[in-house]
């Protein structure tokens, strides 16, 4: 229901209000304000930030496909335990949700490095993931992994259980049954939670300069591009800009319109 | 080759302590009957073995699905299972529903197409073959689950509650579907219901579970003649008392009443009579041998033509009588009347 408020209680709650409106609008808009229209075209095809459109598009998608083939099956088994143990690795995938980029970047490089904990074990193979464009990939899929499995995992959790165990009397393996019948009912958290996690991607910046540093055409993603330029020519970093923000706005208007409430 | 089943499934879920045999011959239906949280719902699940860390054993055809270390997976087990819920995958069309256990067991889609669609007609839903789930009624829902269940020619059919969640109508309708299916399936058919007109219509033997234990098995006729727990009485509406009988035709209940029948039995018995065998009335009746109490009515509920009396004071018993009879005597709840059973119509067996 909704009644007359006084004009003293409008303001006390509605400044504030406005306040919090204004520092998330006014960036935004003044990003679109300094925006050259004309040079968007040119800007867009030079030797820095081409390469580093084509990486991101590459780097997301392949991030993207690791938490499709990889997350998935990894949000069934959380979905369907009630173990002790499901708790703490639920507790342990929304660290990386939370943590610092940097802090993402330097573990990668305590796994990955030459000295890593992994990364010993593949040095005497010649294979050196730090600074190559797999290291992009591996930040990425860090930060972005746990968005996708607990979008799926929220979406599986909804499915009626007694389903699996009809689909079981009919002699459908685990595997079968999400196949046939899991996948396609959660097919919406699956897309959200795609979406989410390319999003997270796209904008990593943090665990991909610690991790993969800013080699253009190697590891040099369009944030890092935009960085680079902010230095060298403005209105360049603000062309990609405009792009980033106008395809984080198209995700998210595919998002509302289909999946979204 | 058909052999039937031979199980007994024992296993503690929360307070319930399940202690059960159940045996059937091939195309044989089992009604299970019980108070609900006695463990009907368990026992079918531990028979599909969807419920794990059961003990005890389960044959089928000869086959054995359990015992000792022998677990077969669900999908490795014969069975068509049928819950009140259809269950549907609300993703598939009513015939891929129907042809997903054979799809699941590897047959070829256009065979498994075949089948499926041969199955929805049987229980009358040709035309619906295409429709998706949310487009079906409840009792369309309800056959093509069965459709589903059946197409797999499973060894062992359970249905829990399969009529539950339909409106009386469409019960009826899907009963009579469901009893013509049951008639043209060879293997074991486990039915759980509540509803002593699904028990009594479509099952050859009753089994009755209460508090994780079976308190009564047998024939329909068996059960209707000689209940022997007052759960099973209510199920097939007769007044049962535990007592312990004399020679001279007295029977004292456990509570101390002493009915007085033509049909005496000595020692601990069953004491039974029919509802319909009860006279009220307003003075106390004399003549014929006969039990008359004065009782306080607790309450009336209308049967069509009939009305049911609950009586309650020295003993308790349930009277039916005519809405004639009800409104010639001017019954009202908390009235007290005088309630009469003839001697001939009490009778006794033993516990």
């Amino acid at each position: 229901m909704r009644y007359a408020a006084g004009l003293r209680s409008r303001l006390t709650l509605g400044v504030p209000a406005g306040l919090a409106l204004l520092l998330l609008v006014v960036p935004l808009a003044a990003l679109l304000t300094r925006a050259d229209w004309s040079r968007l075209p040119g800007d867009l095809a030079t030797p820095t930030v081409l390469p580093a459109l084509r990486l991101s598009l590459l780097t997301t998608s392949t991030t993207a496909g690791l938490c499709l083939l990889l997350g998935t099956p990894l949000a069934w088994f959380l979905a369907r335990s009630e173990h002790r143990v499901t708790r703490w690795v639920r507790a342990l995938l929304t660290v990386p949700l939370v943590l610092p980029p940097v802090v993402g970047g330097v573990a990668l490089l305590m796994a990955w490095g030459r000295t890593g904990l992994l990364g010993q074990h593949l040095a005497p193979f010649g294979v050196q993931i730090p600074f190559t464009t797999v290291a992009v990939v591996l930040a990425e899929t860090f930060v972005a992994m746990p968005f996708f499995v607990l979008a799926v995992e929220g979406a599986m959790r909804g499915l009626d259980p007694r389903l699996e165990a009809v689909a079981r009397t009919l002699g459908a393996t685990d595997v079968h049954y999400l196949r046939t019948v899991a996948l396609p009912l959660v097919l919406p958290g699956l897309a959200s939670g795609l979406a989410l996690a390319w999003a997270r991607a796209l904008g990593e910046f943090g665990a991909t300069l610690t991790f993969a540093g800013s080699f253009p055409g190697r590891t040099q993603t369009a944030p890092l591009a935009v960085y680079a330029a902010l230095e060298q020519d403005p209105q360049v970093a603000i062309s990609v800009s405009i792009v980033l923000l106008a395809v984080s706005v198209l995700v998210l208007g595919v998002l509302r319109g289909r999946w979204l409430r | 080759m058909r052999v039937g089943l031979d199980a007994r499934i024992r296993l503690t879920r929360g307070t319930l302590d399940l202690d059960v045999a159940l045996a059937a011959g091939p195309g044989e239906v089992v009604g299970v009957l019980g108070p609900n949280g006695g463990g009907k719902t368990t026992a079918v699940l531990a028979l599909a073995g969807v419920l794990a860390g059961s003990d005890g054993w389960v044959r089928v055809d000869g086959a054995t699905w359990h015992e000792g270390r022998v677990r077969r997976a669900p999908d490795r087990r014969h069975v068509g299972l049928m819950l009140a819920d259809p269950l549907l995958f609300p993703n598939l069309p009513a015939v891929e529903n129907v042809a997903y256990g054979l799809r699941s067991r590897g047959v070829r889609r256009p065979a498994a197409r075949r089948r499926a669609l041969a199955e929805l007609e049987r229980v009358g839903l040709g035309p619906q073959a295409e429709a998706r789930p949310r487009e079906l009624s409840s009792g369309q829902a309800a056959r093509v689950a069965l459709a589903r269940a059946l197409a797999t020619d499973p060894a062992l059919l359970l249905l829990d509650e399969p009529l539950s969640a339909l409106d009386p109508e469409t019960r009826a309708r899907t009963r009579s579907d469901l009893a013509a299916r049951l008639a043209a399936y060879d293997g074991v058919t486990v039915l759980v219901t509540h509803d002593p007109l699904d028990a009594l219509t479509l099952a050859d033997r009753l089994v009755f579970i209460e508090n994780g234990r079976v308190t009564q098995a047998g024939t329909p006729g068996e059960v209707l003649r000689q209940p022997r727990s007052p759960y099973v009485a209510t199920v097939v509406g007769l007044n049962l008392y535990a007592a312990t009988g004399d020679s001279q035709g007295h029977a004292r209940t456990d509570s101390g009443s002493v009915l007085v029948t033509t049909d005496p039995t000595e020692g601990p018995v069953w004491v039974a009579f029919s509802p319909s065998a009860v006279s009220l009335h307003r003075r106390e009746p004399e003549g014929s041998p006969r039990n008359t109490w004065a009782l306080r009515i607790s309450d009336v509920t209308l049967h069509g033509q009939t009305a049911r009396v609950g009586l309650t004071g020295p003993i308790d018993l349930t009277a039916e009588v005519t809405m004639e009879s009800i409104s010639a005597l001017g019954l009202r709840v908390g009235q007290q009347v005088w309630a009469a059973v003839k001697a001939t119509e009490v009778r006794t067996y033993p516990r």
